[in-house]
């Protein structure tokens, strides 16, 4: 049928007219919120951006935080989120704001160990198993960063593969697993092992370099094994020792990366933009390059994968055994545990700014700060409540420090604590360091800190008297040394804290919009 | 493609068709009813896993030569027969992967005017080079003649239940206990399936509640230990894909899965099968279940989808760009056009399923 052929001429040519129309259309901009593992991919994501000419932004948060933004009613404020796992995206997105989830990279979370520490417990070369690690935890011969397990994807991990290789070979952890009194045991004595935590694997990765190069280096890190080439990448240089992949042979959990578009109604070519991303990304050249930063892809042989460094013991096509993940229901009862239970407890000081310039809003915001801290049923929303074996010492400042109360975690004596710091008003001048140096007396004093993680939260709106050389003097003195984080507010002079922060291995939040928040997010590294 | 379907009617209009003569020999052919102008929007859900074939162009094209505008939305099979939230957007048809979903969908009030099965897959197992050559030692796997490997499931499952490490199964490659991941049974279809297929082989018959009274915990236990299930069978297809060996060493799917995913690029394929990897194998349960795909009809409209869908254009191109089987399990077109040997012509062993309350039962149970 001659008429039907033209038709289909003429059908074709406008179909080719309106998707060259199409072609031109390229989203404006692009934002995706990301796990700071994925900050070494920004520059391949960048490179498509300027291809299509669109204006790419990133932030990088921790996995709870991906996970909370979700299941909040505002949703993400982003075109994409790439967290570390899918785990925490089966865990908080009940509305399934999230579409076209598609995996880009696995990255086992394993343990990196000191080369020299690795030798001297005699792990080179052979099959770690996670009694092992254990044993070298117990008999004091071996400390980790680890970061927070609620907080952070790759402490969850390394926590679920401790619980399931505490199960004795159990294919997963199911309900009921986890008031096994041995379970338990074994993990809060595994944890004993951690000395410096955090909310985020990028920092905690940061950490690590930082401490090698000042020469107090630490023994070994819970990381993702392409985290721990990009720290070897950079310890190299400094000519420091590689941190030794250990993969422990009863099974890690692996990470999965996963990229998913989340339609906040900005229009077709918005998702085109995301669809087409995702095919850059599996096209054959950018694969080699995603490769290249040590994460696995699927069917990634020796011809895409990066290079073996058998000096550290880094094969990216050997096989890892992968821990089956448990059900989402089951996941949350871990974090729960971990929380109130199983981590090492934390011995934390609260440098609380009660000076004049708090009076009225700040001064409002403060208390409802510390409401929600030290009110279980808050906190634990968030994963941040505090457990019966934690120690909280709330020292209100102005400029001196007022008076000192402390306190464990359990529920009735931080009832008790709250109605303390209710009782403060806002009134004199700012000395930050005077706070900070009781803040350290108390916790050297304690006499079980030792089994405790140490830190110094010093919160604070304006620009403090004094200076940090005498306290700093003092902090040295100090073993274990203990970080120092800040909040800051208001208009608080940011340098202080950061040089404070700076010194003692820590960082400064920024609780100016979310003073809540702000708190969460320091108590992820403690 | 809303676009091209634009076009189409303003290529209509510019030529200023066909005249009445014309008109009236087109009006009582269905698969030209699209030139007539009598364009029919149909809206109805579907099971991810014929999503692909809806969307291929020349599957498309056929609807469109019907005079039908899909507007289809992915939901999980048992859900858009149950699920009110779904219902109550008034679908002019459901697609879902199961006979029993009929069953379902009538008990649950909904009005059906036709039901026909159009598109037939098996359960399979996809697995990974070494755990096969593993299981041919142990005798879990056999090739048949043509060279399709099946799989001994009831022999895996009882070596499952028995905590049975991989390397005692032959596997070497993997460390820990052997294990088979589904999806999850209260929310995908393949889940599902497998649920049934379990019970029957555990019980050693199509099962009635007196099986399931005895069988239950059995069953319960093989579901228990996959731990995270996935809530669909094309997101679980794709973590085996990008897990590998050591993340995903065997699951559940649909046999046409892997053949999309050869077929979505084949030099991909071709480059897998030269590479050193493993590569991904399809295991054959003997015996398996077929999931049906029933075309269930609620509008009158949806009646000539039925009849789009049963053409042998439509059939033929099911199988060689999709590999699904026709509504009797047997292939249109050529066997070896799909992917050449990789599937056997005819499934041999096939059970039914259990009826659909001892499957709401069963579910319930493995799901507890």
């Amino acid at each position: 049928m001659p008429v039907l052929r033209a038709l289909g001429v003429v059908v074709v040519a406008l179909a080719a007219l309106a998707l060259a129309a199409c072609d031109r259309e390229s989203a404006k901009s692009f934002s995706f919120v990301a796990g700071s593992e994925n900050t070494v991919l920004q520059p391949i994501v960048e490179a498509f951006c300027k291809q299509r000419n669109t204006t790419c932004t990133f932030s990088y948060e921790g996995s709870l935080d991906i996970g909370l933004a979700l299941q909040s009613a505002d949703g993400v404020a982003a075109d994409a989120v790439w967290p570390a796992s899918s785990v925490w995206i089966d865990l908080f997105d009940t509305g399934r704001k999230v579409k076209d989830l598609t995996s880009i990279a696995q990255m086992p979370v394993i343990l990196g160990v000191r080369k020299s520490k690795a030798e001297e417990l005699g792990w080179i070369g052979k099959d770690v198993l996670m009694a092992d690690i254990l044993a070298a935890v117990q008999q004091k011969r071996l400390s980790f960063l680890m970061t927070s397990a609620t907080q952070s994807n790759s402490g969850a991990s390394a926590y679920l593969a401790m619980l399931s290789s505490a199960l004795g070979g159990k294919t997963v952890i199911e309900p009921g697993d986890l008031d096994d009194s041995t379970v338990r045991g074994t993990v809060q004595a595994l944890l004993q092992g951690v000395t410096r935590s955090s909310g985020s694997s990028g920092w905690l990765a940061d950490l690590y370099v930082e401490a090698a190069k000042s020469g107090s280096g630490y023994d070994a890190m819970w990381n993702y094994e392409a985290v721990l080439k990009e720290t070897n990448d950079k310890l190299k240089p400094l000519n420091q020792e590689p941190l030794y992949a250990i993969y422990p042979a009863d099974g890690v959990a692996v990470a999965d990366s996963p990229l998913g578009f989340i339609d906040r109604g900005t229009g077709p070519e918005t998702e085109k933009f995301f669809t087409e991303l995702v095919a850059y990304l599996q096209s054959a050249e950018v694969q080699k390059q995603i490769a290249a930063t040590g994460r696995r892809l699927p069917f990634s042989s020796d011809a895409i994968a990066a290079t073996p460094e058998p000096d550290w013991n880094f094969d990216p096509t050997r096989i890892v055994t992968a821990i089956r993940l448990p059900e989402p229901a089951v996941i949350r009862q871990a974090l729960d545990l971990y929380q109130v239970a199983l981590r090492k407890p934390s011995l934390s000081a609260l440098c609380l700014d009660f000076s004049g310039s708090m009076q009225g809003e700040g001064e409002q915001q403060l208390q409802a700060a510390m409401r929600f801290l030290l009110t279980p049923e808050q906190a634990s929303q968030v994963l941040v409540q505090w457990s019966p074996e934690d120690r909280i010492i709330v020292l209100p400042f102005d400029g001196r420090v007022r008076s000192g109360f402390e306190a464990t975690g359990d529920a009735e004596a931080q009832a008790a604590l709250l109605a303390e710091v209710a009782n403060e008003q806002a009134d004199g001048g700012t000395d930050m360091y005077s706070c900070a140096a009781d803040a350290l007396t108390r916790i050297a004093a304690a006499p079980d800190r030792d089994d405790h993680l140490p830190a110094i939260l010093i919160l604070t709106d304006g620009r403090s008297e004094g200076d940090a050389l005498g306290f700093l003097e003092q902090w040295r003195r100090i073993e274990p040394h203990v970080p120092v984080f800040g909040i800051t507010f208001g208009d608080a002079d940011k340098t202080q804290l950061d040089t404070l922060a700076a010194a003692t291995s820590a960082r400064v939040f920024d609780g100016r919009g979310d003073l809540a928040g702000a708190f969460r997010a320091a108590r992820g590294y403690n | 493609m809303a676009i091209s379907r634009r076009a189409f009617g303003l290529g209509l209009l510019g030529l200023g068709v066909a005249g009445t003569g014309g008109y009236l020999a087109l009006r009582d052919r269905p698969e030209l009813q699209g030139l007539l102008g009598n364009r029919t929007e149909l809206f109805g859900f579907i099971g991810g896993e014929k999503e692909a074939f809806l969307a291929d162009p020349d599957v498309a094209r056929v609807v469109d030569g019907y005079g039908l505008e899909l507007d289809v939305r992915v939901a999980g099979s048992v859900e858009m027969v149950r699920e009110p939230a779904l219902l109550s957007q008034n679908p002019q048809f459901l697609w879902p992967s199961s006979s029993i979903m009929v069953d379902m969908a009538r008990q649950n009030g909904i009005k059906i005017r036709r039901d026909d099965v159009v598109l037939n897959s098996p359960i399979v197992v996809y697995t990974w080079g070494p755990v096969v050559a593993g299981l041919i030692k142990t005798g879990l796997v056999t090739s048949t003649m043509e060279g399709i490997q099946q799989l001994d499931l009831k022999a895996l499952l009882d070596a499952i239940l028995e905590g049975a490490d991989w390397s005692a199964l032959g596997v070497d490659a993997l460390y820990g206990r052997s294990r088979i991941v589904s999806t999850d049974p209260s929310r995908s279809n393949s889940g599902f399936m497998f649920a049934g297929l379990v019970l029957s082989l555990l019980s050693g018959d199509v099962p009635n509640a007196t099986a399931l009274t005895e069988f239950g915990d059995k069953a319960q236990a093989i579901f228990r230990n996959m731990g995270l299930k996935s809530s669909s069978s094309g997101k679980l297809f794709e973590q085996y894909l990008a897990g590998g060996l050591g993340a995903a060493p065997m699951i559940v799917g649909y046999e046409n899965q892997l053949v999309e995913w050869i077929l979505a690029d084949p030099q991909r394929w071709a480059r897998i099968q030269a590479s050193t990897s493993a590569h991904p194998a399809v295991l054959y349960p003997r015996p398996t279940v077929f999931s049906a795909h029933p075309l269930i009809t609620i509008d009158p409209a949806a009646d000539r989808l039925l009849e789009a869908l049963t053409t042998p254009k439509l059939q033929e191109l099911a199988w060689t760009r999709h590999g699904f089987r026709g509504p009797l399990g047997t292939v249109t077109g050529s066997v070896e056009s799909a992917v050449g040997g990789l599937l056997p012509a005819e499934i041999s062993s096939v059970l039914p399923m259990p009826a659909a309350d001892v499957m709401l039962s069963l579910v319930s149970k493995v799901s507890a």
